[in-house]
């Protein structure tokens, strides 16, 4: 290839990639600067009547001494630690019964365990409210007729059962992606070796764990880092179920409090960038981590 | 090839679309440069005003669904007419309490907010309009509009340094309800009182208790899920034992007293009484419809009008039980205090003179004009004024006129305009979240009431 040729290629395949390009630094690279930036400001929206100043690190000072803020922590890591390997675990298991069923039979699957992930969250989360229901709930209505309970839970209501209830919805709405690829990935696994095992003489957990399990290591990597991420950033559900009472605020959602709801307090837009940043940084090492884990393995 | 070329034609058609729509301005709010109004805004049978040399003929105007000015099909024929009448064209928006602040603030922070939004003065007031965000439209209202104008209503609009940022509208009295159909069967109608609407903390007590030992369950929620429809918590606990939760010059939070306190401990030991954190107002209101809740502390004229905004009909629930709406209840000869709630007009500071001359229109349009009877019916509530350029004003609904003679008489001051108000409202529900847990009342009372005043020193 002459060296004019080569260089044509790069430049087209620039051109290709500028698009893309554009929107993630506009939207995704850019946003992340001005973020960081503000977080060390005390910016908020009345900058008409309040001027913003530079305040260091005294948002991040803050931070660890806001009650509310290391609830909201606390909760989200909670929710990590369940809901990760909850539906790693969920999704490996009934992605191993399924992969080799017959193809409508395992169509019929894949689309039921999919089925809330492409549901939108408003309308999954209406549908959840209405079970759960303190008065008129149908969960509540089982429980009673079946005697387990004499008296209706509050499910969404009770810090008991609040920030469970709201993990239950998102490891259904979480389980449809990873099974999919859990399908997908055994479906891949070289049968020769599989095979070869078996003529060895490996059992069938030995077959899994020692020649299934390696191969779909990119894939588990991926749906931990997935999982990981989406469950640090549950909002959604919180807004729409309990906007955070019931002892189930998470950071994201006291980042959006904090931001657009407590717009008289002082500084309340560096402060919430100080809470993104924080979050980000939580993210990166634990995916760094899930990375070095993998590669390990 | 030449298929390919096509597709790839398209590809890259669709990509520059994508990046050009991506970059265009959003169709709402309006830029600030109006285009000439269309013809097809108008009416066709006249012909329209066309606006003068240095106003706008195009606004945004965002509405809260205050009463039935969240309902599309009742606002547009008054909005079209003041097109017809004006020239200038009128981009509506209707915003939802769930997240109207956001968007709002969002907005201003984008430099991109609407001319004119319809809220109540602890937004336009107290938040945007001390915030340097709101125009000050002092000039609009001269001696004669201060005549005829509430002034209680007035004074909600004015900022402490006298400059009006809200153009009151209509107001009411925010009462309670009760299912008088199943107060009856329960044998408690003597505790109410169909002529006065009042009634004391005895015969409320007296009332729940008759229900809760006929229906059984939860006669009435203390809903605390957020802050919609707090007013009806707030009224229902400050009346029970008379008392004030801000202080008279609405500078400081003031409801860490032991009345607030006993309100609570009676509320949290009554039986048939639940704080509900899964229950915010509009979800009691839903309840209180279904007739699975028999009391609902979230209600108005409005409510009244068309409960549960079913369109089911006048005072009933939806198996057709009797809505009867009641004052709070007081102390034997203490006069109940009922939620104020005032709401007008206030137009944003876009820095573009023709913009907010056009804002200004509107607003006299809506507000000082033989056009506010037009508005108040379309609320259900009751105009902020008697009079509106020598035209009378006055609701014709004979349920709206029996309501204003027998709740309005008992409408309290409008302290939701104290420094730090939203934030003190988010104090207010999560204080009654940690009672409703189990929490000691006087602490968490206390706590709370600190962290309202945090909230209003900024």
């Amino acid at each position: 290839m002459s060296r004019e040729l080569a260089r044509r290629e790069t430049v087209s395949a620039y051109l290709f990639l500028l698009p893309s390009l554009i929107f993630f630094v506009g939207f995704v690279v850019i946003p992340m600067l001005i973020c960081i930036g503000y977080s060390f400001t005390n910016a908020n929206m009345n900058s008409k009547t309040v001027a913003t100043t530079f305040v260091a690190l005294q948002n991040f000072v803050d931070l660890w001494k806001d009650e509310t803020f290391l609830l909201a922590l606390k909760n989200t890591f909670l929710i990590v630690l369940v809901s990760v390997p909850t539906v790693c675990l969920f999704s490996l298991w009934v992605g191993s019964a399924i992969y080799n069923l017959k193809g409508p039979v395992l169509s019929a699957f894949r689309c039921i365990f999919y089925l809330p992930v492409v549901t939108g969250s408003v309308a999954v989360t209406v549908v959840w409210k209405w079970m759960y229901d303190n008065y008129t709930g149908i969960l509540n209505y089982v429980l009673k007729g079946a005697g387990l309970i004499d008296k209706n839970i509050n499910f969404l209501g009770d810090e008991r059962f609040a920030l469970w209830c709201i993990i239950l919805i998102l490891f259904t709405t979480s389980v449809g992606q990873p099974i999919v690829l859990y399908v997908s990935a055994l479906g891949n696994v070289d049968h020769s070796l599989v095979e070869a095992a078996k003529v060895d003489g490996a059992t069938d957990i030995q077959v899994f764990w020692r020649i299934k399990w390696p191969q779909m290591m990119p894939t588990t990597l991926y749906i931990l880092v997935i999982t990981t991420i989406n469950s640090f950033q549950c909002f959604a559900l919180i807004q729409l179920l309990t906007q955070g009472g019931s002892g189930t605020n998470t950071v994201m959602y006291y980042i959006y409090v904090t931001a657009f709801k407590m717009t008289e307090q002082q500084g309340h837009f560096g402060y919430a960038n100080a809470m993104g940043v924080v979050l980000a940084i939580f993210i990166g090492i634990l995916s760094a981590v899930q990375f070095r884990l993998a590669k390990e393995k | 090839m030449k298929l390919r070329k096509t597709l790839a034609m398209l590809l890259a058609t669709t990509m520059v679309v994508g990046l050009a729509a991506c970059g265009s301005k959003p169709s709402e709010p309006v830029s600030s440069t109006p285009a000439a109004p269309p013809a097809a805004s108008t009416p066709a049978a006249s012909t329209p005003a066309a606006p003068a040399d240095n106003v706008a003929d195009s606004i945004t105007v965002w509405v809260y669904p205050v009463g039935g000015w969240g309902d599309e099909a009742k606002v547009k024929p008054l909005i079209d007419k003041f097109t017809a009448d004006t020239g200038i064209k009128v981009n509506m928006e209707w915003l939802a309490y769930a997240d109207g602040d956001d968007k709002v603030n969002s907005a201003l922070t984008g430099d991109n907010a609407p001319d004119v939004i319809m809220e109540g003065p602890e937004r336009l007031v107290a938040n945007w309009g001390v915030n340097g965000h709101m125009v000050d439209l002092s000039d609009m209202i001269d001696a004669t509009d201060r005549q005829e104008i509430l002034p209680a209503a007035l004074e909600a609009g004015t900022s402490a340094d006298g400059k009006v940022y809200l153009y009151p509208m209509f107001n009411v009295a925010h009462c309670m309800a009760v299912n008088y159909t199943a107060v009856k069967e329960a044998g408690a109608e003597a505790n109410i009182d169909l002529e006065t609407r009042t009634w004391t903390v005895e015969q409320f007590d007296a009332t729940v208790k008759a229900l809760h030992d006929k229906f059984g369950g939860t006669v009435a929620a203390v809903y605390c899920a957020g802050q919609g429809g707090d007013q009806g918590t707030r009224e229902l606990i400050r009346n029970r034992y008379g008392t004030k939760l801000t202080n008279a010059e609405h500078t400081a939070y003031t409801w860490n007293t032991p009345e607030v306190i006993n309100a609570l401990t009676d509320l949290k030991n009554m039986p048939g009484i639940e704080f509900d954190a899964s229950l915010a107002g509009g979800d009691e209101i839903a309840k209180f419809y279904q007739g699975v809740l028999k009391m609902a502390f979230c209600w108005n004229a409005a409510q009244q009008l068309d409960p549960n905004s079913a369109g089911t009909g006048e005072g009933k629930t939806l198996t057709g039980d009797e809505i009867v709406y009641m004052c709070f209840p007081t102390q034997e000869g203490k006069q109940p205090e009922e939620g104020s709630g005032v709401w007008g007009l206030g137009a944003f500071d876009t820095g573009d003179d023709a913009r907010i001359a056009a804002a200004k229109q509107f607003i006299k349009y809506m507000c000082d004009s033989e056009n506010c009877a037009q508005a108040g019916d379309i609320s259900n509530f009751f105009s902020c004024r008697s009079m509106a350029e020598g035209v009378e004003i006055k609701s014709s609904n004979p349920l709206l006129v029996e309501y204003y003679s027998k709740m309005m008489p008992y409408m309290g001051e409008y302290y939701q305009i104290t420094k730090g108000w939203a934030g003190a409202r988010t104090e207010w529900w999560n204080m009654l979240q940690r009672v409703g847990a189990g929490d000691d009342i006087a602490e968490t009372v206390a706590k709370y009431e600190a962290n309202a005043n945090a909230a209003a020193a900024g």
